[in-house]
């Protein structure tokens, strides 16, 4: 278990630029401690009433944020007495009441509204030393609440741990609506839900370009199960692909020119190939009888996963790019789908059968060491990795029709973000 | 090494076939049709044109019944075979229709890998009317892989109506 390094870089005369921010949350080490930190209800420092109840609900989506991290421990606010936090500044806290409930780090927030806009005053402090660590200031329309809260988590995440939060992210999903499907468009928690297609048709399996901007996916709009892009912010989409038989599951390399998807070969079977977006040339990448699938990159683009049933049943499989060589990396049970390769390379998430249920599983990249990471009732499907590789986005019928979760990469803190009606699968989680 | 040998064997076939437009050594055709082209074929496939058959004759129904597969299999079962000896025989008659062949898959498994079984039913099956003298462009497939079940109970009763080919037809 880590301390807390308070002290680690107190001097700074002795430390390079780079270790001048002190890392509070060692967060490479396994088994770190979660931060104890208080995140009280905001204050209205403005004449304008709070009708939107921003002062509870924007300290809500930061303390969620953070404790879904799994690096922090939210101190409830009731344990304090209400003149603990007179103020927003470090000179208005009563240091001394907050280490009695344990709170070792503490966000204020202070905000006034008007004609329609918000102006937020954020600070967060190091508590045990009464300390002031950062502070913001943000202007926003008053609905867009949720996005400030996101990205003061994120500068929270980083004082205290040094690396990138995810909180900004966002996750593209697709949604049953009638005997259709259509892609909907969420914060990575769920929040600022939005339909991205009203095509009255089949859209599926949708990828995150590189770049955040665009997602490659399939639909059936114009009779073939083709391969589109949508660029999000302009609300345009392209055909790039229309080939006879099934333009399916893409996935973009890490260039962001290129990328992977199932064609099919007239009368034969599914193949990877790699399309070269902008030019539309097209590689092939498996050569067999057998079905060949769901393509993943290796971060390096060294390799991809993919299914295959070439052993008579679906297993992943992964082929280094350059060489075509391919080696199987699942062996135990009959149906394993869906490969994911984390963006830090380390790990492949998939779906497995297991007593008659799918759960998800991981792998290290040489298929040596394989760990259950699910384990509810209910079949978990569908695994994609959030940008920094800790989280895991899956679907799960578990509460009787199929919904979108978010977990840990160890499997702890599953939630579920989707609600409503409509089964609701294939999770893809943006880049940063 | 091997893998590498058999991949060139492909390829030069491949090669073969577009500059000289014959076929190739006997030695794959063995195992299982060998891709025909290396490149895929642009779709020209409009779903829209293609109706339900007793769309057009209720008598239809009686010949272009589902036929259906067993979990995780594309290949035609007796049942299947004779139901698509009747198509065929259909075809044959009527030779101003196309037919467009669904494939579909149960529920369970992933989608996307069921998008790619349900490909290979309807190839299972054109690839047979093929070989019953049906020619190649009259023939459509389409996969929606578990994406329209014909019946939506999670139990094997259910499925084994969903893993099921689907025949509409559409006049040239």
């Amino acid at each position: 278990m880590k301390k807390l390094l308070i002290l680690l870089t107190l001097s700074g005369l002795m430390c390079p630029p780079a270790c001048l921010a002190k890392v509070y949350i060692d967060i490479s080490s396994p088994s770190s401690r979660r931060l104890p930190i208080l995140v009280p209800k905001f204050k209205n420092t403005g004449s304008e009433p709070d009708r939107e109840d921003i002062a509870s609900k924007t300290p809500q989506i930061i303390a969620d944020d953070l404790d879904f991290s799994g690096f922090f421990k939210i101190i409830e606010e009731s344990a304090l007495s209400s003149s603990t936090i007179d103020g927003l500044t470090s000179d208005r806290i009563k240091w001394d009441e907050l280490a009695i409930v344990g709170a070792e780090a503490i966000i204020t927030g202070g905000f006034s509204a008007s004609a329609g806009m918000v102006t937020f005053e954020l600070r967060a402090f190091d508590a045990v030393q009464g300390k002031f660590l950062i502070g913001k200031k943000y202007e926003a329309k008053r609905e867009d609440y949720r996005l400030i809260a996101h990205r003061f988590a994120n500068e929270v995440f980083r004082a205290f741990t040094g690396a990138d939060g995810i909180f900004e992210t966002k996750l593209v999903y697709v949604k049953t609506v009638g005997s259709n499907k259509e892609l909907c468009l969420s914060d990575y928690d769920g929040g600022n839900y939005k339909q991205l297609t009203s095509y009255g048709s089949l859209s599926l399996n949708p990828a995150w370009a590189r770049d955040g901007k665009r997602i490659a996916f399939t639909s059936y709009k114009d009779g073939n199960p083709n391969l589109y892009v949508m660029d999000i912010a302009r609300g345009t989409t392209r055909l790039v692909s229309k080939k006879k038989g099934v333009n399916i599951t893409p996935d973009w390399a890490p260039d962001n020119q290129r990328i992977a998807l199932t064609l099919n070969l007239s009368n034969g079977n599914s193949e990877i190939y790699v399309l070269h977006e902008q030019s539309g040339s097209l590689e092939r990448m498996t050569n067999d009888f057998a079905t060949d699938v769901s393509p993943s990159w290796s971060p390096d683009g060294r390799w991809i996963a993919f299914v295959s049933d070439r052993a008579g049943s679906p297993q992943i499989y992964s082929l280094e790019v350059a060489t075509g060589r391919v080696r199987r990396l699942t062996y135990e049970g009959s149906y394993n789908t869906s490969p994911a390769w984390s963006p830090r390379g380390d790990k492949i998430a998939y779906a497995g059968l297991m007593g008659g249920r799918y759960q998800i599983f991981i792998t290290t990249p040489d298929g040596q060491i394989h760990q259950q990471i699910t384990s509810k009732e209910g079949n978990n499907e569908d695994p994609a990795w959030s940008p920094d590789g800790r989280f895991l986005a899956f679907c799960s019928d578990r509460s009787g029709q199929k919904e979108i979760y978010i977990m840990r990469s160890d499997g702890s803190g599953q939630k579920k973000i989707t609600f409503g009606k409509g089964n609701k699968a294939e999770p893809a989680w943006s880049p940063f | 090494m091997k893998q590498y040998a058999k991949l060139f064997v492909v390829f030069c076939c491949a090669l073969l076939l577009v500059v000289t437009g014959t076929a190739c050594s006997k030695k794959q055709v063995k195992q299982e049709a060998p891709p025909a082209a290396a490149v895929p074929e642009e779709s020209d496939l409009n779903a829209k044109e293609f109706v339900e058959p007793s769309n057009i004759d209720p008598a239809l129904a009686k010949i272009f019944k589902d036929i259906y597969f067993d979990f995780d299999r594309f290949n035609l079962k007796p049942e299947a075979k004779k139901t698509l000896d009747g198509i065929a025989e259909w075809l044959k008659s009527n030779s101003s229709y196309r037919v467009l062949i669904e494939g579909h898959c149960d529920e369970r498994g992933t989608n996307e890998y069921n998008l790619a079984l349900g490909e290979r039913r309807a190839n299972s099956a054109k690839s047979y009317l093929i070989g019953l003298g049906i020619a190649e462009k009259r023939i459509s497939t389409i996969s929606y892989g578990e994406e329209k079940p014909q019946c939506t109970e999670h139990n094997e009763g259910c499925w084994s109506k969903n893993r099921r080919g689907h025949f509409l037809l559409a006049r040239k």
